[in-house]
């Protein structure tokens, strides 16, 4: 081939090539990313190829091959142009019907376009996906838009005319100045200015110089510089000569790692390509400069990542680093000058040259300028390559991008820059990506792997989890990583293990500290990041697994039986009831729950359930409904009437006696257990009714009075003694209580509701959410009429505006600032709402409420989001100007509640801003001997199963206190069958249970849910996996 | 001049010298374990690890040159810590059976134990290496390595020989021949210069002593020891005399009061070997100077370690080799034949000790070439420290000892005899004799040192021009003689590639497997002083210089042997002093 010479070569090379490609009707563009390799794109190539063939449309119809579209996740995907629709998770036949339907008839397949899961519709049209919108594609511009295995292809968008330009000129210079103006950083993990490094490899003097590109990409779960070199070798290939030029080197290579066998063969021949054209060789472009090119396999070290280390690798040595300095632009390959740069820096290069300094530094941050690209693994919607600016927050990458975690799971960490780097907490998501902002919260930029972690993840375990890679990569020239590193993953070890001990995370620590003040190279520096960084934002979480040998998001196996169990505050024996009730033992699965919960019917409809949402189960179709099951055996034992009764083997400690202010579910919870090792126990309640919130803040058609009255008359049998309407520093005075009993537990939940605080909220007809229910509970005849707006959206919000229904308004709106499925109430309750005919309104904020005496209207104004608040949920702010008035007759504010006990005097108890009490995590004691507290009061408006699992831990703290082993009575200890089966598992969704029908069930307070026919209750409790089998 | 300030003091100190250097020169210590002065400079121990304003991490002293300007605190809190956690990993995978190890109160990671003030021992967990691995010549036992890597920058770099690198990574880093092969299965010389730099108990000679105090104690056996010329300069170091001085007397009296028969000295064995070598030098000059065939350049055998390496890197270049035994191997072939008859003593029943600088020569007794009559020649070679460990073991108060001779027949030796402990003397004492011999007068140089071969460069060399020969030997009239000489494997590589090459100048070749020659050998004591060689040298030269007669072949007591045993070369002599080599290139 014909050595290019002339600047009108490279021009006609690349109007041929447009011409080429015009002359078709359609072109395909199948993507040979790596990950759709891996998911077969060959076969829908091929598939493509030969329909096409078949219906003698070569003429009109090009396929090509590309690099990296990008969204690895749902590949294999094509682009058809000139209409630019994309098609993903594709299959031969899929293929097929694309050629008949969409290139033949020129009718879209929409049905196999991409499909949004956050606005839950396809989009077919590659430039209105939220993936690709968001981002901002420079390095990435060629890749899955070119064919990666064609020269021409590259010089048709403009390839090699930078490096023309700059040899023909002959000033090394004029490169070096605009990489410096540029602000181009090193993108491969340290972000050294990459002007900086050019120019003092030109000041060099030395006969023999080296360029070198670092595609020793070994960071678990990255793969940008794969995607470029398989994409677009030839941006490399120019990067490295434009740069070899600038240092004035006559040899190069690039060190790319054995395990990228895709990239080192596109690699090898785009360089014989470029060669061919006389790109690289003897008087390049017929000039003075000449370059050889060549490539080097690594074997695969993590360390060889490490520039020195590196180098030893090409040199054919171990590959191990070296001190700094002498720094390679000093005495580098075979100790001549060298200057390593990584893909995605050389990459960008060639664009700076050609379309100046000033365009690109129009991209990103003053001081990190241009844009990154990123690897999206882990829990996110949308794994791949994505590139967005310098600065882009880390929420947006996430979310806008990455489409959000799946399976309405919470987001816990992002862990940025690999293995090296630390994790981006709820707190940090509005953290913009930067090289600077990222190392203050004690993570790195890195390569750009960015692993998203949700609920699920165990800081720890993902801690120990790094440490085993970093130990196992280490190369093991210097002490400090060599040995530092083994013992800090043996303690991880040990920790995740069962077998933390106190001191462990000082202990962590300090190697850590030391490990990065004094390890020799770059890997060793970094080595203890990651556990330093998860310290650093997870240290309860790490101190729950030595002192408490727990671990919250069920992963430690050596922690617990069973991810649901776990995951149960109250800590029942699920996987025990749920074997009980498939052998038919339902009053003996009743038992079993009731040895760690005395509240199993209330539990069974309105508790939470996190247990399911651990369920191993939903990863094969859905979670055992655990819940249901447990309403039906408490209903299944009510019915058959057996009282439950409990052996007494425990001394009845009449000397002691304890008093519990607040009937609730914590306080009841508390008293039972402490009645049941002897104890005498008064709960006092100023109420009319015990019970609490579950009395009067939960609907009837939620939780029937009568099965709440049942469970409460079953707690009293056992020897509670309920003082109704006796309320503490009225009826009978703190320092009274205090004096009487020896120990107190204060479970009053919080029952004030917080008030908004916008003009109008005193007028008539605003009614504030928990008074609303209470005054239900105290007056069942009272009745609404006409328009009801409910503000808030949380399971108050929903329980008012279901209930207002009940009671007579012709029309409930409930009016919630965020977006429906960031309302904080139980999914299944918005959805039973809306069944019912409750409107609800997303995105709206009340500015005022509007009337002389009686509210008339609320004005509202519209809402959008925007960054993240320190819960990881966005914040919303109001749009200028969009106020709008509704026309209401009655208005229930059910934003949240607050305490305050009028008994207890703020100067002498430690209390939060909130009102609720600072306890002693471990002893639940407050700042006041004796008085311990727990439920709401502590936590805040939270789930009933937290109030229970606080009132026996309560009981326990007590029993401790006043001398006792903390060892509950929990009555006989019952046998669990073995009901396993070990045949193959079938999928099948939760089966039926019965429900009232909306028109039904509107009009009345009827239970809504009817619960599980036995038949399907026992069908459904042999779905459970037995995760508890080891 | 480069101006720094260490720990608050103003220094000023060389360009290209590092924190460690300039914190030495201004007497400030900086602790460092892995750092060997002049020999190895890796920077892998982080010990000596030193705060330097403006860094971002500590920096290790011994890699980092000093900068203008530059701030450096080598004892802030930050490096205190630090160091100490350090040696806490350090020692935490290290076996620590200080008590019962060979290195107790003698190892480098104690000391740094005791100069860091470390009293704590936070992780109870085991070593990663626990692999023992004996050869004839040095025991590894890595469960107390710490892989400093001196040893891989000696095997390598000063030795050339290559058989020492880390194998696997992070902490499963072995130091070890490739695939972890033992020693004995590997091109390893066993010259055990890995033994001298290791600063704790990982190398070591593999030990003898207990077979030679098995003999010693047993009445049937006549223990027969002889001790090489490096043994008496360096011996003293181990009873705390200072580097440089000579115990010849106190090593005689103390080798007899351990209880053996006869307490020989292998200086005699010297002199004979040149009787030996300079008559074989001779034959092959004649040889080829009348077209017979002949193999030069000749090289010198001495050195057991260099023979190993030889056979096993430049199996080709054996006919090059001198075939004499080396001197230790004569005397005891001869203890057992010529002394044995002179005595009337049952030579089966007899025990040779050689107290040697050396570990090869451990290895080279077992060599079953070294055997005659059925018997080897040596029965066990103990290292210059092992013979140190023994008169200690013996309780023999070694500095009160008063000075003793050898025994005849085989105790008197002249001054070519002492020198064959240096680098350059075995040539340098072939030379006098074989030039006395030719020439009929002695060697042109002042005090007869051929000066062009003294010293410690790597590859020395030497030409004398042979005017007015004797006419007895008038076929050498005019012969410019050519010879190197070279200490340290990496110097025999430069030299054995140019004879293979074909473009060897050289007649005559002496190699030592050691840099220096015997005096430091991988037997020998280990030293802190960097001029141990220098200092160990000049009182090889001194030995020389005082002795009454200084060329071998003026030995009388060599000249009595020979009237009995018949001339050099003969028949007898090729049989007992003479040995052939094996190609040992298979191994690995």
């Amino acid at each position: 081939m014909k050595k290019i010479t002339n600047f009108q070569e490279l021009l006609d090379i690349k109007q041929e090539y447009i011409d080429k490609q015009s002359k078709y009707e359609f072109n395909v563009l199948v993507c040979g990313g790596g990950g759709c390799v891996s998911s077969n794109c060959h076969e829908v190539s091929l598939a493509l190829k030969t329909q096409i063939i078949l219906k003698g449309l070569e003429e009109k119809i090009n396929v090509i091959q590309t690099g990296c579209m990008g969204i690895c996740a749902v590949g294999p995907v094509i682009l058809i142009l000139p209409q630019r629709i994309f098609y993903t998770e594709l299959n031969p036949e899929k293929a097929i019907d694309i050629v008949d339907r969409h290139l033949i008839k020129n009718e879209i397949c929409t049905e196999y376009t991409f499909f949004d899961n956050a606005f839950q519709k396809r989009v077919p049209c590659i430039d209105d996906i939220e993936f690709f919108k968001a981002q901002t594609k420079l390095v990435l511009d060629n890749c899955g838009e070119i064919e990666y295995d064609n020269v021409d292809s590259y010089i048709s968008r403009d390839g090699y005319q930078a490096a023309f330009n700059a040899i023909k000129g002959n000033n090394p210079e004029t490169v070096i100045k605009e990489v410096e103006e540029s602000g181009l950083r090193g993108r491969g993990g340290a972000g050294f200015l990459t002007g900086v490094k050019l120019r003092s490899g030109f000041m060099q003097e030395s006969k023999e110089k080296y360029m070198v590109c670092n595609a020793d990409e070994g960071d678990p779960g990255a793969f940008m510089d794969r995607s470029i070199i398989e994409g677009d070798p030839h941006s490399v290939i120019e990067g490295m000569l434009l740069s070899a030029f600038a240092i004035g080197a006559q040899k190069g290579y690039v060190y790319i790692r054995a395990e990228y066998p895709i990239a080192i063969e596109r690699l090898e021949r785009a360089i014989a390509q470029a060669r061919e054209y006389g790109f690289l060789g003897e008087n390049i472009f017929g000039s003075d400069f000449s370059f050889e090119l060549d490539y080097r396999i690594g074997a695969g070290a993590f360390v060889c990542g490490e520039e020195t280390a590196l180098l030893a690798s090409i040199e054919g040595k171990r590959g191990e680093p070296k001190q700094k300095p002498p720094f390679p632009f000093q005495k580098g390959l075979f100790d001549c000058p060298t200057i390593i740069n990584n893909v995605e820096t050389l990459a960008n290069i060639p664009k700076i040259i050609r379309k100046g300094s000033k365009w690109y530094s129009g991209y990103g941050l003053p001081h990190a300028t241009g844009t990154k690209v990123f690897a999206l693994a882990g829990d996110v919607v949308n794994t791949g390559i994505i590139e967005v600016p310098i600065g882009t927050t880390i929420g947006d990458i996430i979310y806008k991008i990455g489409g959000g975690i799946p399976n309405k799971k919470q987001f816990k960490a992002a862990q940025i820059g690999g293995p090296s780097g630390g994790c981006v907490t709820k707190d940090n998501l509005n953290v913009p990506a930067d090289y600077d902002s990222l190392n203050k919260i004690g993570a790195i930029m890195g390569s750009g792997g960015l692993i998203v972690m949700n609920e699920d993840t165990c800081m720890v375990d993902t801690a120990r989890f790094f440490m085993d890679f970093i130990r196992d990569e280490s190369c093991g020239k210097c002490l400090a990583c060599r040995v530092g590193t083994k013992r800090m993953l043996e303690i991880l070890e040990r920790i995740t293990d069962g077998k933390g001990e106190e001191g462990d995370i000082e202990l962590l620590e300090e190697i850590g500290e030391t490990i990065k003040l004094t390890a020799m190279c770059g890997l060793g520096q970094t080595a203890p990041n990651p556990i330093l960084s998860t310290i650093r934002f997870f240290r309860e979480e790490y101190k729950e697994h030595i002192e408490d040998k727990y671990c919250r998001a069920g992963v430690c196996a050596s922690m617990f039986t069973s991810p649901c169990e776990n995951t149960c505050p109250a800590g029942i024996n699920i996987s025990g009831y749920v074997s009980l009730i498939a052998s038919g033992r339902l009053q003996d699965a009743y038992n079993l729950i009731m040895q760690e919960n005395p509240f199993p019917a209330v539990c069974g409809r309105i508790c939470t359930r996190p247990c399911e949402s651990k369920c191993r189960r939903g990863t094969v179709d859905e979670a055992v409904a655990i819940r249901e099951l447990k309403r039906f055996v408490s209903d299944y034992a009510f019915k058959n009437e057996l009282p439950w009764k409990i052996q007494m083997t425990f001394p009845r400690k009449k000397d002691k006696r304890i008093a519990i202010i607040g009937a609730g579910a914590s306080g009841l919870t508390c008293a039972y257990y402490l009645v049941n090792i002897g104890y005498e126990v008064d709960v006092f309640e100023s109420e009319s009714k015990a019970g609490g919130v579950l009395a009067y803040g939960i609907p009837e058609y939620r939780l029937p009075k009568a099965i709440l009255g049942h469970e409460i008359s079953l707690i009293e049998q056992s020897g509670v003694k309920i003082h109704l309407n006796t309320e503490i520093g009225k009826d009978i005075s703190f320092k009274q209580l205090r004096e009487d009993y020896q120990a107190i537990y204060v479970a009053t939940g919080t029952q004030f509701p917080q008030k908004i605080n916008i003009e109008g909220e005193e007028l008539e007809g605003v009614i504030h959410g928990i008074n609303f229910l209470k005054r239900i509970h105290h007056d069942p005849d009272f009745k609404l009429s006409g328009v009801v707006a409910v503000i808030g959206g949380g399971n108050t919000a929903i329980d008012s505006a279901r209930t207002a229904l009940r009671i007579g308004a012709s029309k409930v709106i409930v009016l919630y600032r965020r977006t429906i499925d960031q309302m904080p109430a139980y999914h299944e309750e918005i959805i039973e709402a809306q069944e019912e005919g409750i409107e609800i309104m997303e995105l709206v904020s009340p500015l005022r409420f509007i009337g002389d005496n009686k509210v008339k209207e609320v004005e509202c104004v519209k809402m959008q989001i925007v960054n993240f608040d320190s819960s990881g949920r966005r914040k919303s702010v109001e749009i200028l100007n969009s106020n709008f008035k509704i026309k209401v007759d009655y208005v229930i504010p059910a934003v949240s509640q607050y305490a305050d006990l009028p008994f207890i005097g703020k100067n002498e108890i430690t209390q939060t801003k909130w009102g609720t009490f600072v306890i002693d995590n471990k002893t639940m004691m407050t700042t006041m001997p004796g008085v311990f507290a727990g439920g709401d009061i502590v936590r805040g408006p939270e789930d009933v199963i937290n109030a229970i699992a606080d009132g026996k831990k309560a009981a326990i703290n007590i029993d401790l206190y006043l001398g006792g082993n903390g060892i509950l009575n929990k009555g006989e200890k019952i046998e669990i069958p073995v009901v396993y089966d070990n045949d193959e598992i079938v999928a099948h969704n939760q089966f039926e249970k019965e429900v009232l029908d909306p028109e039904t069930r509107k009009n009345s307070f009827d239970e809504v849910v009817i619960g599980f026919h036995k038949l399907n209750a026992i069908a459904e409790s042999m779905r459970c996996l037995h995760c508890e089998r080891r | 001049m480069i101006n720094l300030m260490i720990n608050n003091k103003s220094i000023s100190v060389p360009k290209g010298s590092t924190i460690l250097d300039a914190a030495k020169q201004n007497g400030i210590l900086i602790p460092n374990l892995c750092y060997l002065e002049n020999i190895h400079k890796i920077g892998s121990c982080r010990i000596c690890s030193v705060e330097v304003q403006g860094a971002k991490t500590l920096m290790a002293a011994c890699m980092t040159e000093v900068k203008e300007g530059m701030v450096v605190n080598t004892k802030s809190d930050k490096v205190i810590k630090a160091r100490k956690v350090l040696y806490e990993l350090m020692l935490s995978d290290h076996s620590k059976e200080c008590l019962s190890c060979n290195r107790n109160l003698n190892c480098e990671l104690q000391k740094l134990g005791d100069t860091l003030g470390v009293e704590e021992n936070r992780f109870k967990t085991s070593s990663a290496r626990h692999h023992l691995d004996i050869s004839p010549s040095i025991t590894r036992d890595l469960s107390k390595c710490i892989l400093c890597r001196r040893c891989v920058t000696v095997c390598n770099e000063i030795q050339g020989v290559g058989i020492l690198n880390a194998q696997n990574r992070g902490f499963d880093t072995v130091i070890s021949p490739s695939l972890e092969l033992p020693l004995n299965s590997v091109k390893c010389a066993y010259c055990g210069q890995c033994t001298v730099v290791c600063p704790v108990g990982a190398l070591k000679e593999t030990d003898s002593t207990q077979r030679v105090w098995q003999a010693i104690n047993d009445p049937n056996i006549r223990v027969v020891i002889q001790a090489a010329p490096a043994v008496r300069v360096a011996l003293g170091e181990l009873f705390d005399y200072p580097v440089g001085t000579s115990v010849t007397g106190k090593m005689a009296a103390a080798m007899r009061a351990l209880g053996v028969d006869d307490v020989f000295d292998t200086d005699w064995a010297a002199d004979l070997t040149i009787m030996e070598e300079g008559t074989e030098f001779l034959n092959r000059v004649i040889n080829v100077l009348e077209g017979k065939p002949a193999v030069l350049p000749m090289i010198t055998s001495c050195s057991p370690g260099w023979i190993k390496y030889l056979e096993t890197h430049y199996p080709e270049l054996i006919p090059n080799l001198s075939t004499c035994k080396s001197p230790h191997m004569m005397l005891g072939a001869l203890a057992k034949s010529y002394y044995a008859e002179l005595k009337g003593i049952d030579a089966k029943k007899m025990f040779v000790v050689s107290v040697m600088p050396c570990t090869a020569k451990k290895y080279e007794c077992t060599r079953e070439e070294m055997m005659n009559d059925g018997m080897y020649n040596v029965d066990a070679v103990i290292t210059t420290r092992e013979l140190g460990t023994m008169i200690k073991q013996a309780g023999i108060d070694f500095r009160n000892l008063k000075d003793e001779k050898f025994d005849d027949p085989m105790g008197y030796s002249t001054g070519a005899a002492d020198i064959f402990g240096l680098t350059g003397g075995v040539m340098e004492a072939a030379l006098r004799t074989v030039y006395a011999i030719l020439m009929g007068k002695n060697l042109p140089f002042e005090n007869l040192h051929v000066t062009p071969i003294v010293g410690l460069e790597k590859v020395k060399h030497a030409s004398i021009k042979l005017e007015g020969v004797l006419p007895k030997y008038k076929q050498f009239e005019g012969l410019e003689v050519k010879v190197a000489v070279t200490s340290g494997l990496a110097g025999a590589k430069e030299l054995m590639d140019q004879i293979k090459a074909g473009v060897s100048p050289y007649h005559f070749i002496e190699v030592m497997g050691c840099v220096g020659g015997c005096i430091t050998g991988g037997g020998q004591p280990r030293s802190d002083d960097v001029n141990v060689r220098e200092k160990r040298m000049s009182i090889l030269y001194t030995e020389d210089e005082t002795k009454h007669l200084r060329q071998s072949h003026e030995n009388p007591s060599i000249e009595k042997f020979y009237e009995i045993w018949g001339a050099p070369n003969c028949h007898k002599s090729h049989e007992y002093l003479h040995t052939h080599y094996k190609d040992r290139s298979d191994l690995k």
